[in-house]
């Protein structure tokens, strides 16, 4: 295992090198000028101050020095900085990337405890009115887009009702407390959980009924073995199996955020930074957020394949 | 197990606790709105975001309450030469910086040679009006700039490199920095993190936190020139959406933030709300491109435009009462001469204007816009409509991040439909002059590709200007030629909104484009406790 981990990890080089150039030309081919971002079009502006903008930024450079110029400086450890905030790119990508992973594991981790335990329990109680109800609202889940549970959740428990706050991650002018932030938490992470709780439902649900009806799980409950063992022991780490895939597949959304819950509750995170990046046109975080992002995709990637090995005795990558 | 009434009692105890803290606290989306900065920013690379950056830094001068003039700030008062080209400006005394160190002459020299110095990354939206010596200066062929001096410590002498009779207007954005404090390098006035960390200046407030993506804590300055501020703490809070600023006013969380104006006249129905409005200083009107359509070049054709669209309809009902028509590109009454063209609503009319004219119906003509908000996709829906109704078949085109690139190209357009903020106290109209924008070139060189040459008349006779009189009807006489030769189709200019809990008191907001800065008097300022 320790060298498949070594091959994937060489293998990601090239892969990563191949990926930034793909997105850098993708800014490069989108319409418009990059200078464009910086000039407020209800505002008369004039050539020299525009150059002035073009210069500042390297912008008039040709395409292959300008990317030669940006690997060279990541090479150095160096991300350069954001054309938006005139912030180290490095610095502000790992403060981003801390609020979206603290919220959006917040949510996979509830997520997957409270789905993978109402997929076994429907599993069990096929066809009852349980598993219809569960079901239902799983489709309710899966369906619903964020942004509209979001509203409506904060309209609900702030506004309504006021529970809990209207966005943000603290109450500012007061010292950092793990109380004060929680709250904060609470309604962002309800609503990503959400569909999270849905999908891990459903997956676990319909894994769970494709091995309790194996033969191996009816010679265990012929040899008198209690429901819960036959369930939990037998049956469960065979239909985890599939839901490893998909925590798998959930673990960029751990770098990535989510744009419109983040938007909806203020929460400062990867998704709606890396929509002002694109609009603001601002290349050097465009690119260092996309490095990040792509090497903490094939770390997942890498996570999950490993996780299949331990999981599975039978799985070798020798 | 964590015992669950424990954690109630505590979730409840930092509730109330964060509560009793906010006593003298006022907390506002300052830089949520077209005024705003889309991010936290320091002075002179500012995109807008005055409002706030006016908080903890000072100008000489500032705009007035209603933007409609000036206000003293560092400077008490000024004149000038007689033609225009030597400002004197006294300077106010007795000024501290927020570490107690004297505001003098030698600051204000200092902050043009930061900003103008040759490797600056400086870059204000709004640019101080060109001094003797600069250009030298910033391109490395001079040690200083020859046309500022401090003659004392309370008087400073700036020389023009032309004639500039509304040179106190440019100066508005350019914020005095400490010459004993400012310790980054002009190349860093963009990366520094001296704004945010250890900025001085000399505004009512002085820094007090910063959290990243998150707030900004301002202290009242104790020794402000113009009485020390009443409320405990100023904090500006960042959202990402507007939608997410209004419902943390309305959970009580902040106690002001810009709303659109569908939004803002509902809230300001609420008695716990106060509405703050004004005019946009944008006028949203319809360019014509003379090079890819010659027949925009018919007056009859451009007339038909103005007929063809109910504006008075538009302004009053679709946008809610929240715009104003307009008669010419300047948004500002004072501007307009006594007696203009209404172009009322006649689609008759308008069809028979183009039939005289030979437009063909048939055609679609492309509109292109940057404007993506809902105010306008509801107005470009009715005018679309008004428009088919005449026999005009428009398509509106929204390009938000190529609009600048295509729209200077001057090949790539038929019709704008975009805004343009006037300035009431500066000289707006480079659109319309050869060689006035970025690009342009050749007999036609003006945006809209054609020569103005009676405007241009006016122009030469408003610049040098100084008599604001003879100047206010100069500027009408520009209004009143665009509106009876129909240059564009001038739209309206839109009211904007800024929403405040009722409980506050001195509060006071203007949509001042930018943001300003403007005279807001926020030492007055006070929050409920």
């Amino acid at each position: 295992m320790f060298n498949y981990a070594v091959r994937r990890i060489l293998i990601s080089i090239p892969v990563l090198f191949a990926v930034t150039v793909v997105v850098f030309l993708l800014i490069e081919i989108a319409p418009g000028d990059i200078a464009d971002f910086f000039i407020n079009p209800e505002i008369n502006y004039d050539e020299e101050s525009l150059q002035a903008i073009r210069e500042r930024f390297g912008l008039d450079d040709p395409l292959p020095v300008r990317y030669a110029i940006w690997i060279g400086n990541v090479l150095q450890g160096d991300l350069g900085y954001s054309f938006l905030s005139g912030e180290p790119v490095a610095r502000v990508v790992t403060r981003r990337f801390l609020n979206t992973f603290e919220l959006m594991s917040a949510a996979l981790i509830i997520g997957l405890v409270l789905g993978v335990l109402l997929g076994i329990f429907t599993a069990v109680r096929q066809y009852s009115f349980w598993d219809y109800l569960f079901t239902g609202l799983s489709f309710l889940g899966i369906a619903m887009p964020a942004f509209v549970t979001g509203i409506l959740v904060l309209w609900l428990f702030a506004i309504i009702w006021p529970i809990f706050p209207a966005g943000g991650t603290r109450t500012i002018g007061i010292e950092r407390s793990f109380l004060d932030h929680l709250q904060y938490l609470v309604l962002p992470v309800f609503v990503l959980s959400l569909a999270q709780i849905a999908t891990f439902m459903r997956y676990t649900r319909f894994s769970m009924l494709d091995v309790l009806g194996q033969d191996y799980v009816r010679t265990a409950r012929g040899k008198g073995l209690g429901p819960a063992i036959v369930q939990v022991r037998h049956a469960l780490p065979n239909a985890l199996m599939p839901v490893i895939t998909v925590v798998g597949l959930s673990l960029p959304v751990l770098v990535v955020g989510a744009v419109f819950t983040e938007t909806i509750f203020s929460w400062p995170g990867m998704g709606t930074l890396y929509l002002s990046a694109v609009n603001a046109r601002d290349v050097p975080l465009i690119m260092g957020l996309n490095l990040f992002i792509a090497v903490m995709v094939l770390a997942a990637n890498l996570l999950t394949d490993l996780a299949y090995g331990v999981v599975d005795p039978r799985i070798r990558y020798d | 197990m964590t015992n669950p009434l424990r954690t109630l009692i505590a979730l409840a105890t930092a509730l109330l606790l964060s509560a009793s803290l906010a006593a003298g606290t006022l907390i506002g989306a300052f830089d949520v709105g077209p005024g705003g900065s889309p991010v936290p920013s320091g002075p002179w690379y500012n995109t807008a975001g005055n409002t706030w950056i006016s908080k903890m830094w000072t100008p000489l001068v500032s705009l007035n309450e209603t933007a409609s003039g000036l206000s003293p700030q560092l400077a008490t008062s000024w004149e000038a030469n007689d033609d225009y080209t030597v400002w004197t400006f006294t300077l106010r005394e007795g000024v501290t910086w927020h570490d107690g160190e004297a505001f003098t002459a030698d600051d204000v020299v200092f902050t043009w040679h930061h900003a103008f110095a040759p490797e600056s990354a400086a870059s204000p939206e709004r640019r101080p009006a060109d001094l003797v010596g600069q250009e030298a200066y910033s391109n490395g062929d001079a040690d200083t700039i020859a046309g500022i001096e401090a003659l004392d410590d309370y008087t400073v002498r700036f020389t023009t490199a032309e004639p500039a009779p509304r040179f106190p207007n440019t100066l508005t954005q350019a914020y005095i920095l400490p010459e004993h404090a400012a310790d980054f390098a002009p190349s860093e006035f963009q990366t520094t993190d001296w704004w945010f960390t250890d900025a001085v200046g000399t505004g009512p407030f002085q820094h007090d936190a910063f959290v990243p993506d998150e707030s900004w804590t301002l202290v009242p300055n104790p020794g402000y020139w113009n009485g020390a501020p009443q409320l405990d703490r100023l904090i500006n809070r960042y959202f990402a959406d507007e939608t997410a600023a209004i419902l943390a006013l309305e959970s009580g969380d902040i106690h002001f933030t810009y709303a659109s104006g569908d939004v803002a006249v509902g809230l300001g129905e609420q008695p716990r709300f106060e509405l703050y409005d004004g005019p946009s200083g944008v006028t949203n009107y319809m360019m014509f491109n003379y090079r890819t359509n010659p027949l925009f070049d018919d007056i009859r054709v451009r007339q038909a435009f103005l007929h063809a669209i109910d504006r008075e309809t538009i302004a009053e009902v679709v946008l809610n009462g929240t715009a104003q028509v307009v008669p010419c590109i300047v948004p500002f009454e004072a501007y307009w001469p006594e007696t203009y063209e209404t172009y009322d609503y006649d689609p008759e009319r308008a069809r028979s204007l183009l039939a005289e004219a030979g437009w063909d119906s048939s055609q679609r003509v492309e509109v292109k816009t940057y404007y993506g908000s809902q105010f306008h996709a509801d107005a470009m829906a009715a005018m679309q409509q008004f428009l088919a109704e005449a026999g005009l078949n428009v398509d509106f085109i929204v390009d938000s991040e190529g609009y600048n690139s295509y729209f200077y190209d001057g090949r790539n357009w038929e019709i704008s439909y975009r805004g343009l903020g006037i300035d009431i106290n500066a000289f707006p109209y480079s659109f319309y002059e050869r060689g006035g924008y970025p690009g342009s070139e050749g007999d036609t060189g003006t945006l809209m590709g054609k020569a103005l040459p009676e405007l241009e008349a006016i122009f030469a006779e408003a610049r040098p200007e100084g008599d604001p009189e003879q100047y206010r009807s100069l500027m009408q006489d520009v209004c009143a030629w665009q509106n009876e030769n129909a240059l564009e189709a001038y739209m309206w200019t839109a009211v904007r909104f800024g929403v405040a809990d009722a409980e506050l008191e001195g509060f006071y907001w203007y949509p001042a484009p930018a943001g300003g800065p403007y005279e807001d008097h926020p030492e007055r300022w006070s929050a409920p406790n």
